[in-house]
């Protein structure tokens, strides 16, 4: 849901025949990118955005709980890998449109030398992650325009930054939802393959777990959108297969080491953070 | 935001400090609502006209403190916090800009344009022919400013320079705004100034493209033709969530400014173009070096 992979679903609506007019970016059909920015109360949407967020929201109005939530756990895991954990390299694959507390705004408060290689292969998110998410002067941040089905060509990519031979946090944030399980764990396997020992792993997901938010999405998925499929939890402990699961586990996302003051929530997604033995 | 704020049509004059007004508008409206009080009831309370109201919850006018705390009287508002700090916005939006010692060479118009400017918390901006202000050296701006005032005599000239070098402190302050500012290779190539003064705006462009919260990106002849139909324009954003992005449209003898959703929508659709076929961030810096080098 963080990130459109491709935005070409592009039926050029009446009097625009060419919506997309090379830039990749199509105002017609509405964006996951820009959608979920929408329900974050974000205002980089349209239209089409707002009207499919809200369609949307009226058969699961816990969706911008689930934003909302989803938005905190990359924080407090973010905040963790950096603190607890020491890391100092990030690659984040599906960034999304920049928002408040972006990763390398968390990591570099912590650890203001902190490297972040943001991943996306959205033209619009690109343009915004170059042109906001700058890096601190201790640190540095870098954009690739590169697609996850291609993971052998991410990391390729990110060594340009990241030193391979030092642990990386490898952060999928609400994107391996818009694979199928055949695609999923496959790249999952692929970019874990390429860290070194004591790398790290974080994720979250929609969890399919409750009635309304499957049903939503599902409408969303006929609508000709890019899918996004929610899994459940036994789904998601496969990712971590391998991997010392830091504490408490896979969890739904309100669970994973909440904020002292963090007031309970309806569970929607799932989340957990592993390291690599 | 609710939906008839969004269809009234705001565009012409704001004058002054235009940010804290609007916020303290949308409070008001939404606490009328909530308090199911019609504009007419309110209007009465503070011995107004309904249409008074109305533009006070539109952020187009001046308030009275009495006025604000009479009205949250009327609408049940009593948190002490939330009285005191709606008063503290009332008597900001009333306060004068840094730019009122310079209303003698200022338009109206241009001075609402510097209230939102100094608020906003993203400027993304679309340059056709110019460098933009914030980023003009002095004798670049003089050069543009000569352009449009070629009878004015030199005292005048310094004054709308120093104006514009002033502006420029914004970007040096503690909390800067993100300046995002696609360029077309038009305003790069045209020698405003002669050769010397283009050199050194351009110098002054890579120095600029350097800091944190400044992005310049260059479109170059052979890109862009489509979305750049228009002119210049600028995009403000501001932090508070419930301040609409604001259009910015300069023309000869006034500007417009738009913040309903199918306006704003339109410009942001263009600048998202503009900014997507532009070179990179970095690509457009050895643009500009290649262009120095060439010089």
């Amino acid at each position: 849901m963080t990130d459109d992979h491709s935005s070409t679903q592009s039926e050029a609506g009446p009097g625009r025949p060419d919506a997309t007019a090379g830039t990749g970016i199509d105002t017609t059909v509405p964006h996951s990118a820009r959608i979920w920015n929408y329900w974050l109360g974000g205002k980089d949407n349209y239209a089409v955005d707002r009207e499919a967020g809200d369609q949307y929201r009226e058969i699961f109005p816990g969706i911008a709980v689930v934003a909302r939530t989803s938005r905190g756990f990359l924080t407090r895991a973010v905040r963790y890998l950096a603190g607890e954990a020491g890391i100092r390299q990030f690659l984040d694959i599906g960034t999304g449109l920049p928002t408040a507390d972006n990763t390398h705004e968390v990591a570099q408060r912590v650890a203001p030398e902190s490297k972040i290689v943001y991943v996306d292969n959205d033209p619009l998110v690109l343009a915004h992650a170059r042109a906001l998410l700058a890096s601190s002067p201790e640190g540095a941040t870098e954009y690739l325009d590169a697609d996850i089905r291609n993971p052998a060509g991410i990391l390729d990519a990110a060594a340009g930054l990241l030193d391979f031979k030092q642990p990386v946090a490898l952060m999928l944030m609400g994107i391996m939802g818009h694979f199928t399980d055949d695609e999923a764990y496959p790249i999952v396997s692929r970019l874990l393959a390429g860290l070194p020992s004591g790398s790290y792993f974080a994720l979250y997901d929609g969890a399919n777990t409750n009635e309304a938010f499957n049903e939503a999405q599902e409408g969303y998925n006929a609508s000709g959108a890019v899918p996004y499929y929610l899994r459940s939890p036994e789904q998601f402990r496969r990712y971590f297969e391998g991997l010392e699961l830091v504490e408490p586990g896979v969890v739904p996302v309100p669970h994973w080491r909440p904020d002292p003051d963090a007031a309970p929530v309806e569970i929607y997604s799932y989340c957990g953070v592993g390291r690599k033995p | 935001m609710s939906a008839d704020r969004r269809d009234g049509a705001r565009s012409g004059e704001i004058p002054g400090p235009t940010v804290p007004r609007m916020l303290l508008g949308i409070q008001l409206h939404r606490m009328r609502e909530a308090a199911g009080i019609t504009p007419d009831q309110a209007g009465y309370e503070i011995r107004a006209s309904r249409s008074k109201i109305s533009r006070m919850e539109n952020g187009q006018v001046r308030f009275k403190e009495r006025d604000v705390t009479d009205l949250l009287t009327l609408y049940g508002v009593t948190d002490e916090k939330t009285v005191a700090g709606l008063v503290a916005l009332a008597r900001q939006a009333n306060a004068p800009g840094w730019w009122s010692k310079y209303g003698d060479v200022m338009a109206d118009w241009f001075e609402g344009y510097l209230g939102l400017e100094t608020a906003a918390s993203v400027i993304r901006t679309f340059e056709l022919q110019f460098v933009h202000g914030l980023f003009q050296t002095e004798d670049y701006a003089r050069a543009v400013t000569l352009l449009g005032h070629t009878a004015a005599p030199a005292e005048e000239i310094d004054r709308r320079v120093s104006l514009r070098l002033k502006r420029q402190d914004l970007l040096n302050g503690p909390s800067p705004p993100q300046v995002w500012s696609v360029l077309d290779e038009g305003a790069l190539r045209r020698p405003v100034g002669g050769r010397a003064v283009m050199l050194a705006q351009l110098k002054r462009l890579i120095e600029v493209a350097g800091l944190r919260h400044v992005t310049i990106q260059v479109v170059p002849f052979d890109r862009g033709g489509h979305a750049a139909a228009g002119g210049s324009f600028t995009i403000l954003r501001f932090g508070e969530p419930d301040v609409p992005d604001v259009v910015y449209i300069e023309q000869l003898t006034s500007a417009l400014y738009l913040d309903k959703y199918e306006d704003v929508d339109h410009y942001m659709e263009v600048m998202n173009h503009l900014s997507t076929e532009a070179l990179t961030p970095m690509q457009s810096a050895r643009f500009l070096a290649d262009m120095i080098r060439e010089t």
